[in-house]
């Protein structure tokens, strides 16, 4: 009798002791041993690019960016401090560098991200993945999608992304600037431009070039419909030869390609993509040698730099224009 | 060689031109055939003619490498895939790929290059003291190709996200990539490795009652293997490095040829590098054309018919 006694006793001594091995070991988490929760974090609610209502904290602290536009964004911004983890992609600004790796876009590493304890993960529609984003939802840590496919969107989206971070006193002046340099561009161009008040713009040139836009040479990719090139192209005077090609980056045919005949040719600037694909060996633009490079992280981010990539294929469509600039 | 025989070569040899004719008339931009200007003979001429041509070899050469290596295995899930010949090509051609990015001869090197060091592992691996079997060979192979897979997707993450794309849609069979001087070295190689696996059709007959007989009849059964496995590395490997990894030919035009010409390696082998020719371009065809001006890649599309045609297959049998 006294025995079984002592062995209750031992059991509920261990017991204790585990629950405060326990108690100590979860200081951090958000519910405590007893169940209740602390001080809860203020939250609000905000909707993301996808038109979903999600709750994140009054106040971010802690962000992670799984594409290498959304860090620039965040830069951009002056929310660069708050970026606890990024892609093995993002390269852009050097502080990035430094910042803690999560894996790429389409394969992000689950466990890290989690360890860094964001309160936002930052994702573009581009990186599908939508399992990924329910595991992290679990884990009480938002997931923010933003993916502004045109320059307009990227502008409009730094706005809100300044909005979301409480960072409008610096990223005012920075989103001010871009959108007139992007205005000068326009301008100078002597382009018809109007705004309307959706930050929508529409734009005329007088003539327009036709440009084919060279993302890889062999297998061709080019762009296609609602690539956020689309309006970078016209707002600096041209027009992509492949605007009606079903979805954003297509495989294009060579054969298509042959009787595209683009006046001038951009090439996304990469070790693979130093030359126009041989099916144009026949078109204008490598006749007349107009062959161009734009820096492929500069032309395949929808990111700030996007204004820096009209400015330099304005001044490749149209250096007469430029010249005194 | 019987008057069926004969029949069923001459009707494959039709239709071979037919498909051939009927691939050159389509393609994403419709041509006027008989009165081309100079853009538009250019588009025939050194885009569609030289793909078609190409597609016929990588299927001639993925059926032959099946047709010979299934004989020689005597097990009818042999092909190049199973047996690591093709990932060996593939992973070399992913290495001439990442490092000499602008040396473009690296790759069929490369390729020829990985093939016959997977087909030299498999062999080492099966062979033990008491002589080689088949059943040891099957499993080598199928660890050879799982090892190579893995490490074809553990290099894929050293490329950036503009390479991963062309090397993801490469990797899926793509025959776009053709050349005039591409289709000179498949044609060359799918010859010889033809060639040579004719030159044993023979002994591997033999070899298809069992490698004791074989021996017993004469047959230089160590010989025969050698030359087989290096006429499918020499195909293989030229055919992935022009166009990726295009499934399911190897695989399902031999048992084709078989239920048509009987077992007899003389026919199967000629008659399997022209079914296989038909059914790629055949497949390219639709892979050109289907969502035009965009393209698929053909080893989706050979999949996509192939996997149902093996499927029926198994149930015939």
């Amino acid at each position: 009798m006294k025995r079984l006694v002592i062995k209750k006793v031992g059991i509920v001594v261990i017991l204790l002791l585990a629950s405060l091995f326990l108690v100590s070991c979860s200081s951090g988490s958000v519910v405590n041993s007893n169940g209740t929760t602390p001080a809860p974090v203020p939250m609000r609610q905000v909707t993301d690019d996808l038109e979903r209502t999600i709750l994140i904290p009054t106040k971010i602290t802690r962000v992670v960016s799984l594409a290498p536009n959304l860090t620039e964004n965040i830069f951009a911004v002056g929310a660069g401090d708050r970026l606890v983890g990024v892609t093995t992609f993002c390269n852009y600004p050097e502080e990035a560098k430094s910042i803690a790796k999560i894996g790429d876009t389409m394969t992000p590493n689950m466990e890290s991200i989690i360890a860094l304890k964001p309160d936002v993960v930052f994702v573009s529609t581009a990186s599908q993945i939508e399992t990924f984003m329910k595991t992290l939802e679990a884990n009480g840590i938002a997931v923010y999608v933003t993916n502004p496919t045109t320059l307009h969107e990227v502008l409009r989206g730094l706005r809100n992304l300044a909005a979301l971070f409480g960072t409008e006193e610096t990223a005012d002046p920075v989103v001010d600037q871009l959108t007139s340099r992007y205005a000068a561009v326009g301008n100078t161009l002597d382009s018809l431009l109007r705004i309307d008040e959706d930050m929508g713009a529409f734009i005329e040139c007088r003539k327009p070039t036709k440009v084919f836009v060279q993302i890889s040479k062999e297998p061709l990719f080019t762009i296609g419909k609602d690539s956020f090139l689309d309006q970078v192209l016209q707002i600096a005077g041209g027009y992509s030869a492949t605007w009606n090609v079903e979805t954003p980056f297509p495989k294009l045919s060579k054969e298509t390609a042959a009787v595209l005949n683009p006046e001038a040719i951009i090439l996304s600037d990469s070790e693979d993509n130093q030359e126009p694909n041989d099916a144009f060996k026949n078109s204008p633009a490598v006749k007349n040698g107009r062959v161009y490079r734009v820096n492929a992280d500069i032309i395949s981010r929808p990111g700030p730099r996007l204004v820096d990539a009209l400015e330099q294929i304005a001044r490749q469509l149209h250096p007469e224009k430029f010249r005194n600039k | 060689m019987n008057r069926k025989a004969i029949i069923i070569g001459i009707s494959l040899l039709a239709a071979l031109a037919a498909v051939i004719i009927l691939a050159a008339l389509l393609g994403a931009e419709r041509l006027p055939i008989f009165d081309l200007n100079e853009q538009q003979a250019s588009i025939f001429y050194d885009i569609r003619l030289p793909r078609i041509l190409l597609g016929a070899c990588v299927g001639a050469s993925l059926a032959v490498a099946g047709a010979g290596l299934q004989s020689l295995l005597r097990n009818p899930l042999a092909e190049p895939y199973l047996l690591g010949v093709s990932n060996g090509a593939a992973l070399g051609t992913m290495l001439a790929f990442v490092f000499f990015q602008s040396l473009e001869i690296t790759r069929p090197l490369l390729a020829f290059a990985g093939a016959g060091l997977a087909t030299i592992a498999v062999y080492r691996m099966a062979k033990s003291r008491s002589g080689m079997n088949v059943e040891r060979l099957v499993l080598s192979g199928v660890i050879v190709t799982t090892f190579l897979s893995s490490v074809i997707v553990m290099l894929t993450t050293l490329l950036d996200a503009a390479k991963l794309r062309s090397f993801t849609f490469w990797l899926l069979g793509d025959l776009s990539q053709a050349t005039r001087n591409g289709v000179y070295l498949s044609l060359g190689a799918v010859i010889i490795g033809t060639i040579i696996l004719m030159s044993q059709a023979r002994a591997l007959n033999l070899m298809m009652v069992g490698e004791r007989d074989a021996f017993d009849f004469g047959v230089e059964v160590g010989r025969v293997r050698m030359l087989v496995f290096g006429a499918a590395s020499l195909v293989v490997g030229a055919a992935v490095a022009a166009s990726g990894s295009v499934g399911y030919v190897g695989l399902i035009v031999p048992h084709l040829v078989r239920l048509s010409v009987g077992s007899d390696n003389r026919l199967v082998v000629p008659f399997s590098a022209i079914a296989g020719a038909i059914f790629v371009v055949f497949a390219d065809t639709i892979a050109r054309t289907a969502i035009a001006p965009r393209e698929l890649p053909v080893g989706a599309v050979t999949a996509l018919i192939g996997a149902p045609m093996f499927i029926y297959l198994l149930r015939r049998n």
